[in-house]
């Protein structure tokens, strides 16, 4: 590991501290940080910035076990670090966890521990973001992942079809069987980390051609996950420059937490010190709502929002549209001004549609999804408010 | 819903429970890297536990709204059982017999207990099953990554591999649990009903070895076909636990051979039923009484007159008649798209090389 020295950070950090809060300041170094780890020196000279993981509460997975164990999930307190070169930029995400669940061994219900990192491919406009579950059509999203994961193969065994043999058929005995075993194990990847592009729910597919180079890693110590991930700035999915979003997600394996059951982050801006532009993107994402709450629940529920969104305490389960009791937490003002004035330029793919097919939360117009909701051009006051109200719907941090 | 679709016809009153369509797709399938716990198709008692371990109570489906029901994820300890194996190497050697594993659940743990009291009303028979091939899949309509499909050339129901994520959603949205989780590989996978053997004419695995010819194999649509007589001319093959609402493609020939019941002094109680009626709805629904009705009704013709069409397709003369998989069909299909073999569905292999950025659609369904 190479240690980056004390002085250059400091020197950025001075330059920077000015940033509004919720800001993560992408400290300038001119060592290669490629080489970054959850446990180098370096992250101790970058000042963390304190973000919020909610629970995921737009959609309920259908692990019966899973939602007992998670209902009313609290939301969790993180911190990140940034750490940028000119070419890679690295990421120190740390989030506590009570329990340090890895998924290993022959067993059907373990569920690992694990985080996520995701970056939209287009951020010119801050306001029209991709939606933050995996992003949504036409707004694509790059997400990486790293899971604790102790082994796991290639399903075709890299094409190696007398890999995946049992024993019993190889006519093996004694050292053989012991070889045989030992050439399969090499074959494992220890290594649970993966790319992937989406644009939604349901169409995240992993990059498999290595087009998107990154390096993820996790360190358990005392309940507190410590994860890194480093990629280019520049490469063939994205061009990070200036000030761009940034969104995290962490599973609980002891929480049967995969997928859709996990905590998420909203889209937090990351400044990039020594590299210019963003500050638009910048006071967007960290603009306080402005309305009238109160006023904003009044218009909510005047408008009969809750006959489809489930707002604890107002409306009960259903289907028919995306949980709101954590939207205030995950989503940016910007996101929330847009789906109440044109609901279908976000239409999350949510559910199979054969899984609730009586409530079809979008129409299909031409291959386009087009929103069950239809759109509230109140007056701007108004929006403001329920833009307000709707930020204020989010679980307490535990 | 898919174009055509292969279904499958087991008639129980024929089945033995000797384990042959087990053992046939254990050796071709799953004996190997991670699947070794997995029977993708299992024969159980019934009533029984089942396999995996009371699986008709874990969830899944679909309610009578149509939506999807949670579930839950068996344990292979305790639901599956984990496959044991002896120390046979080390007897030699004047080692005791004993597992590698101390044994406290496997499939058929409860083999051939049945219920009641032998010998007044004691009785059992046993369920092959393998995956459905729903027409409405509940592993499909739970997986968050579209990882699921069913080939609309014959409905069979794949997982893609490269797409799954091993969240295991699909094995909780499963009423039947037929569908797996391979730690090895992390991902889930199922009965693919032999499509490679399918597509090229030949049964699946387990219909071809079955010594008691109680499978009959063949498309829904094809009215020649033993299967489309069994299920829609006759109305004696009903499928399993359809109140799941995921609407099955195996079908079933509900027992109807047994003895009558013995009173307390072992007297025969005339017109008895030795298997429960109410069981037999709560597993094939009301249509089973009509169901067992045909049956005894054609077998008495047949006794009587020598003849009925329905007791000579259950006899099972010919194997040619009792898989009707058109050979020609698939190649047909693979010519069409340019392959001169099998798959002819390749989307299992989707996103195997994930060329094109953002290249994955979502699939929708109308």
């Amino acid at each position: 590991m190479t240690k980056i020295t004390t002085s250059l950070l400091a020197l950025s950090l001075a330059a920077s501290t000015m940033m509004a809060e919720g800001v993560i300041l992408a400290q300038k170094t001119d060592r290669d940080v490629t080489k970054l780890t959850p446990e180098s020196k370096a992250w101790g000279y970058v000042k963390p910035t304190t973000i919020h993981l909610y629970p995921q509460t737009a959609l309920t997975m259908n692990d019966k076990k899973a939602n007992a164990l998670n209902e009313g999930a609290k939301a969790k307190e993180a911190r990140v670090r940034a750490i940028h070169d000119e070419k890679n930029i690295a990421f120190l995400f740390e989030w506590p966890d009570g329990t340090r669940s890895i998924q290993r061994g022959y067993k059907s219900d373990v569920y690992a521990d694990g985080f996520a990192v995701q970056f939209p491919v287009k951020y010119d406009d801050p306001a029209k973001l991709p939606y933050i579950g995996m992003g949504s059509d036409g707004r694509a999203v790059v997400i990486h992942l790293q899971k604790a994961v102790e082994k796991v193969y290639e399903p075709n065994g890299n094409g190696d079809v007398g890999m995946q043999q049992n024993i019993l058929s190889k006519n093996a005995f004694g050292d053989e069987t012991a070889e045989f075993a030992r050439k399969v194990g090499a074959l494992a990847v220890k290594d649970y980390q993966r790319s992937f592009v989406s644009e939604g729910f349901r169409s995240m597919t992993e990059i498999k051609d290595g087009s998107e180079e990154f390096d993820a890693d996790m360190k358990y110590d005392n309940k507190v996950w410590k994860g890194t991930l480093i990629r280019p700035l520049k490469d063939s999915y994205l061009n990070l420059e200036g000030a761009f979003p940034v969104a995290f997600a962490a599973w609980d394996g002891a929480r049967l937490n995969r997928d859709g059951q996990k905590l998420l982050s909203s889209w937090i801006p990351v400044k990039l010190v020594d590299s210019n532009g963003g500050e638009k993107l910048v006071s967007e994402l960290t603009a306080a709502a402005k309305g009238d709450a109160a006023h904003g629940k009044e218009l909510i529920e005047q408008n009969g929002c809750t006959g489809c969104h489930q707002i604890s305490g107002l409306s009960p389960k259903n289907y028919m549209a995306p949980g709101l009791d954590n939207v205030g937490g995950y989503s940016t003002n910007a996101y929330l001004r847009e789906s109440l004035l044109d609901p279908s330029a976000v239409v999350v793919p949510g559910y199979n549609r054969n899984a609730h097919p009586n409530a079809l939360w979008y129409n299909l117009d031409n291959g386009k999804r087009v929103s069950t909701m239809p759109p509230y051009p109140l007056d701007e006051k108004s929006i403001e408010d329920m833009v307000a109200y709707l930020k204020s719907l989010k679980s307490e941090v535990k | 819903m898919s174009k055509r679709q292969l279904a499958m016809v087991m008639d129980l009153n024929k089945c033995i429970g000797c384990q042959t369509c087990t053992v046939a797709c254990k050796t071709q399938w799953t004996n190997r890297n991670g699947r070794e716990y997995m029977y993708w198709n299992n024969v159980e008692t019934y009533p029984g536990t089942g396999y995996p371990k009371n699986w008709m109570e874990l969830g899944g489906g679909f309610d009578e709204a149509g939506d999807l029901q949670a579930g839950i994820v068996p344990n292979i300890e305790a639901d599956y059982g984990v496959p044991w194996d002896y120390n046979h190497d080390e007897l030699q050697f004047g080692a005791q017999l004993k597992p590698n594993v101390e044994p406290t659940w496997g499939p058929n743990w409860d083999e051939d207990e049945g219920a009641g009291n032998f010998p007044n009303d004691n009785y059992f028979f046993y369920i092959p099953r393998i995956c459905n091939h729903c027409s409405n899949p509940g592993c499909l309509s739970a997986c968050p990554r579209d990882a699921i499909f069913k080939r609309d050339q014959d409905g069979v129901v794949l997982v893609d591999l490269d797409r799954c994520q091993g969240y295991r959603y699909c094995i909780a949205g499963c009423p039947y649990k037929k569908i797996y989780f391979n730690p090895k590989i992390s991902k889930s996978e199922k009965c693919i009903l032999c499509f490679p053997r399918v597509e090229k004419g030949l049964p699946p695995a387990c219909a071809q070895q079955c010594v008691g010819r109680i499978r009959f194999v063949g498309f829904l649509d094809d009215e020649e076909g033993q299967v489309y007589k069994l299920v829609h001319k006759y109305k004696v093959a009903l499928p399993l636990r359809s109140d799941y609402g995921t609407q099955p493609n195996v079908y079933y020939v509900p027992p109807t051979e047994a003895p009558p019941k013995f009173d307390a002094e072992g007297r025969i109680i005339e017109g008895s039923d030795r298997v429960p009626m109410e069981e037999l709805e709560l597993l094939f629904g009301p249509d089973v009484h009509q169901a067992v009705k045909t049956l005894r009704s054609e077998m008495k013709k047949r006794k009587e007159t020598g003849e009925s069409e329905l007791m000579d397709i259950l006899i099972a003369y010919k194997h040619s008649d009792m898989f009707r998989l058109d050979q020609e069909y698939y190649q047909s299909i693979a010519r069409k798209q340019g392959f001169s073999l099998a798959p002819i569905d390749n989307r299992y292999m989707q996103g195997k090389n994930t060329e094109n950025k953002f290249k994955f659609k979502v699939v929708e369904y109308d």
